[in-house]
């Protein structure tokens, strides 16, 4: 397995992530719905960093989150923090997570992303005069559910590509 | 990690604080362009698939349809040509500064922001179409939002149902002003701080009224649906329905008004 194939398959699964981050749910979905995104690039980015944990730098999640901000048209810095220190700790128990079955570490990510979330909710009523809302809820459920199928999906890819 | 923490709070401050950032996040912004188009290319094709197998019969009552509005409208635009000046001889009586012609550029919808919270959509027009920050947005039936960032070849356009949106307006019936704001739901704008005595009904229109000097003068806003008074409060409740398509449109127009000094 060359090296240059692994990087490829990660770039185009962050680059999927971040398409499906974007997706708008067409006009005849029920509105409800769109409080259920799970927080795509952090459940690839996860899975990454857990089963290649010396190929996705600290910094290039920062870089990679920048871009996120951007994309979601959030302040910049945000999802940069979030997507760095979410490596940090996923680089700290990687051993650990990778022993976990799927529903443990499904446990662990809903943990994550109700953290992210939090953190970015906070910041929003401060600086941007947001609501309290219980979207944070929603979307760090909705995460853990789809996890077992980003790792299955994920699991594959890794695996035909050789590594 | 805590050098990462402060360097991502020294981003998020400078740029809460200064628009020094301003050049970096044009650049990510073009950089990501790709994920919006790719994202959009689904309705793009399902579009374009309507389009291709929809059946003669189906076209030629379409067009037939386009011809009898495109008489109407070319009607009523000959009317309008001399209403206008009408208009302008008698605001040069008045002495009063003649409304200036207003230009505008057809951008197309690439990207809708998913988050339910935040109206934003990102249009195909940015920089070097000469597209700036704070520009009006409408679309075939009304005020649509305002610019609020580009990057060189796209924008970011908050609509009026933002909850953080508000819009200057005036009833068309009375000329009384008043603000709209966003609720957070596309169907839904609300006015806000209008007296219980005011003079409005459901059945209103609504139309921008120029001040603020961000959104020109005349583009219907809305239509007020519902008046609520209670007797108990200084303010009354009151709602209306967006004008333009918020979530149909696909096409929008840029307005490039030439008030002096205002527009920036």
């Amino acid at each position: 397995m060359s090296s240059e194939t692994g990087t490829i398959t990660i770039m185009l699964s962050l680059f999927v992530a971040m398409i499906l981050a974007v997706f708008h749910l067409p006009e005849w979905s029920p509105d409800w719905l769109a409080w259920f995104r799970p927080s795509w690039v952090v459940l690839v980015m996860l899975y990454w960093v857990m089963e290649l944990p010396h190929r996705v730098g600290m910094v290039r999640a920062w870089l990679l989150g920048l871009c996120l901000d951007v994309l979601l048209g959030e302040p910049m810095g945000v999802n940069a923090f979030c997507l760095a220190a979410l490596t940090f700790v996923t680089w700290s128990i990687y051993e650990r997570l990778r022993m976990y079955a799927v529903v443990q570490q499904a446990v662990f990510v809903f943990g994550a992303v109700l953290c992210i979330e939090l953190l970015k909710m906070l910041l929003w009523m401060q600086f941007l005069n947001a609501d309290f809302h219980m979207t944070f809820l929603w979307v760090a459920m909705a995460s853990a559910l789809v996890w077992p199928l980003v790792y299955l999906v994920l699991r594959r890819s890794s695996k035909s590509t050789g590594f | 990690m805590i050098a990462l923490l402060v360097i991502s709070s020294l981003v998020f401050a400078i740029e809460s604080y200064t628009a020094s950032l301003e050049p970096l996040r044009k650049l990510l912004a073009t950089i990501v362009v790709p994920v919006y188009t790719v994202a959009e290319l689904p309705y793009y094709f399902s579009g374009k698939a309507s389009e291709s197998i929809a059946s003669r019969n189906t076209l030629n009552e379409e067009n037939m349809r386009m011809r009898r509005r495109l008489l109407e409208l070319s009607q009523i635009t000959q009317q309008f040509i001399s209403l206008r000046e009408e208009n302008a001889r008698l605001r040069s009586l008045l002495g009063s500064q003649e409304q200036v012609n207003t230009e505008v550029l057809i951008a197309e919808i690439i990207g809708v922001l998913p988050s339910p919270s935040r109206h934003e959509v990102v249009l195909d027009k940015g920089e070097q179409h000469g597209v700036y920050v704070g520009q009006a947005v409408v679309d075939a039936h009304g005020l649509f939002g305002q610019v609020v960032e580009i990057s060189a070849s796209t924008s970011r356009v908050l609509q009026i149902s933002d909850p953080s949106h508000a819009v200057p307006v005036q009833v068309n019936r009375t000329d009384l002003r008043m603000v709209a704001a966003g609720t957070g739901r596309k169907d839904v704008i609300e006015l806000e701080y209008v007296p219980i005595t005011a003079d409005i009904l459901p059945g209103d229109l609504l139309v921008s009224s120029g001040l603020g000097g961000r959104f020109p003068r005349g583009y219907p806003v809305g239509l007020v649906t519902s008046v609520v008074v209670d007797e108990t409060q200084s303010f009354a409740y009151i709602e209306a329905k967006p004008s333009a398509a918020l979530d149909r449109s696909r096409h929008v127009l840029l307005v490039f008004s030439e008030l002096p000094g205002l527009t920036q």
